[in-house]
């Protein structure tokens, strides 16, 4: 169960939480979590709280995700960071892509 | 004429005058007990305490006779030329003698059943009193329980003012309120079906699973899944927990919440003016199986200006001095009058005022939350740990490649040390970037460009798998050394592979391609980056201060 995924119940929102390792390990899983949003164009938050370790394929998956779901969600939101997963997501520019809380 | 008495032992105090033992031996005839026991009138005072039903019988009325009596449960028996007057200062029943045989038996009868009555009053009393003690050493004992389980309890945050009012002794309600380590604040207001020390024990495991969760910054969806899971196997079923558990982020604009069975939680902005309702959606904690829950959480936008209020019914359904319900609309209307975060005293009052001299008849708990910037960030360890120098190093072949999650493995034992701990989530990208490089690149022999579009992304990845699984020679080294005066990190990796050349950091333009990060992040965290052997080694170091 290293990606839980939530929708609310009136579709509007889509929460996807990676849990432990964020790597190429989950690249199926994690696809497979934004692969069915529905038409309500959902805010999908990506909740990282239990995020330890993540590397750089993790950013190219989020970055692919923004690229399949764009177009179909009001927006996506990576929440809960802890310090260190922030500071690598600034370095990276994510929030010139993403809206990082 | 005669009944065989149900008395079974009878005290006969007796002067051993020929009065007495005439009165005596009639006695034993009439059979007024299975058993006489024969004492000495000298003997008897009056403040015996006895132990059967008892008669006195003197020839003479003696002075002694006439003081208060510590038992006035007993039979005097004198003689009929006795002074009456006299006589009746006795404090107990006198029979003049002779009597009549029916007289007798009466008089005895009712002396022996005044005498049990009491004597039975005194036990039931006794047992009483030892009842009451035990119960209050049992309240004591749990009250100091419940002070060490919520001693933890955060309610003194500066950004929430509470009213807990139990109706009796223990409270049915709870609130709880826990930072979490991202600045995050849960509060949890759960109400348990009655009031009093029964549905308080439900408290004890809710809340020490609250706090636990909240310290590991559980999501309020798995954290309510696991309430749950505790109290459905916990509760009697005709008990069970309403509850509503926020959790607010850091920055204070986003609360999500799952309501199971509490009255609508409602938020207002600056001016009273209630602007989300949040109702239940869920049936109450410890009613459904887990296969049965559903821990689906909303979330809403709120600003620093907003407030949450957060009650349980005990305050909707207080009677008032006309015995009327408070009821919503007029707790709305009080929230709107007295908004500001400095009101909640007069809000209370009012609430008081409402109630009078009614008593409570349920527990009744309200807390107000501002939706603010929370400012409980804290660092996740402290900079002061003692730290000893060392060097880890590892070859890897190609079977362990094929076999160990190696970077993983390698953070597993290097991520526990104090000194490391607070860094271990940038010290594994740092060497998750290294060594995939030695080992897609230089082992593995694929090409990063693959990655560029999701098809791509994925395919490279399942090359990655299946050359990996295919591997038969070369090895990866890894050396780790770690100075602590320095408080420095240097990290070398070195592959037996094909020589590589580094590409250049992505530019902001492409800042969307999914590859290439990689290197541009060792640059940017890492320190004194270097590469040598044809690419084949690379080394960097890291300072573990620079955070």
């Amino acid at each position: 169960m290293s990606i839980t995924r939530h929708v609310s119940n009136d579709g509007k929102e889509l929460t996807i939480a990676v849990h432990g390792k964020f790597d190429f390990g989950l690249v199926h899983e994690f696809r497979r979590a934004y692969s069915s949003i529905g038409d309500e164009k959902p805010t999908i938050y990506i909740d990282l709280r239990e995020t330890e370790y993540l590397d750089s394929s993790a950013l190219g998956m989020l970055l692919n995700m923004r690229k399949a779901v764009s177009d179909n969600v009001k927006g996506i939101h990576i929440i809960n960071s802890r310090p260190e997963v922030k500071t690598i997501l600034d370095i990276s520019r994510f929030d010139k892509l993403f809206t990082i809380e | 004429m005669l009944k065989p008495s149900q008395q079974i032992v009878i005290d006969i105090y007796q002067d051993d005058s020929s009065f007495a033992r005439s009165v005596v031996d009639e006695l034993k005839r009439l059979r007024i007990a299975r058993r006489i026991r024969l004492r000495s009138a000298a003997d008897w005072h009056p403040d015996l305490s006895l132990l059967h039903p008892t008669i006195v019988v003197s020839a003479a009325l003696e002075t002694r006779f006439l003081q208060a009596l510590d038992c006035p449960h007993q039979l005097l028996v004198l003689p009929r030329e006795t002074d009456q007057q006299e006589s009746l200062k006795w404090h107990g029943d006198v029979l003049p003698w002779p009597s009549s045989v029916g007289l007798t038996l009466q008089r005895v009868q009712l002396m022996a059943t005044s005498f049990n009555t009491m004597r039975q009053l005194h036990a039931v009393r006794k047992s009483l009193i030892l009842h009451t003690q035990r119960v209050e050493r049992e309240h004591e004992l749990v009250e100091h329980i419940f002070r060490n389980a919520l001693s933890r309890n955060f309610t003194n945050y500066e950004h929430i003012r509470t009213l807990l009012t139990p109706a009796s002794k223990f409270n049915g309600d709870l609130c709880l309120v826990a930072p979490g380590p991202l600045g995050n604040l849960y509060v949890l207001m759960a109400d348990f079906t009655g009031h009093g020390l029964a549905p308080a024990t439900g408290a004890l495991p809710l809340s020490q699973a609250f706090f636990a969760m909240a310290d590991r910054s559980v999501s309020v969806a798995e954290m309510v899944v696991e309430f749950n899971y505790r109290l459905n196997r916990l509760l009697p079923n005709d008990m069970f927990c309403a509850c509503f558990l926020l959790e607010l982020s850091a920055n204070g604009e986003r609360l999500s919440y799952w309501n199971g069975g509490m009255p609508p939680a409602l938020v207002f902005g600056q001016d009273g003016v209630v602007k989300h309702r949040l109702k239940a959606q869920h049936m109450a904690l410890g009613v459904l199986s887990v296969d049965d829950f559903d821990s689906q959480v909303a979330t809403i936008r709120t600003q620093a200006t907003d407030a949450i209020a957060l009650f349980t019914d005990g305050v909707i359904e207080m009677l008032s001095q006309k015995r009327e319900f408070l009821g919503m609309e007029a707790l709305e209307h009080l929230i709107q009058t007295y908004p500001g975060r400095d009101d909640f005293q007069s809000l209370v009052t009012e609430l008081e005022n409402f109630r009078g001299t009614q008593p409570l008849h349920d527990d009744l708990s309200l807390a107000i939350l501002q939706c603010c910037p929370t400012g409980l960030a804290s660092p996740e360890y402290g900079d002061e740990v003692q730290a000893l120098p060392f060097t880890f190093q590892t070859t890897l072949d190609a079977e362990d490649l094929r076999q160990v999650d190696v970077v993983t493995s390698v953070l597993g034992v290097l991520g526990r040390l104090p000194a490391l701990h607070g860094h271990r989530t940038t010290i594994y990208l740092l060497l998750a970037e290294v060594f995939n490089n030695a080992l897609e690149h230089g082992l593995l022999g694929l090409d990063s460009r693959m990655k560029s579009d999701p098809e791509g992304f994925a395919y490279y990845y399942q090359l990655r798998t299946e050359r990996l699984q295919a591997l038969q020679s070369g090895s990866i080294s890894i050396e780790v050394r770690f100075d602590q005066r320095q408080n420095y990190l240097r990290i070398s990796v070195s592959n037996t592979g094909v020589p590589w050349e580094p590409d250049q950091p992505i530019s902001t333009t492409r800042l969307s391609q999914p590859y290439g990060r990689g290197l541009d992040l060792l640059q940017q965290l890492a320190d004194d980056l270097r590469w040598t052997d044809n690419g084949r080694k690379v080394s960097f170091g890291y300072h573990l201060a620079s955070r």
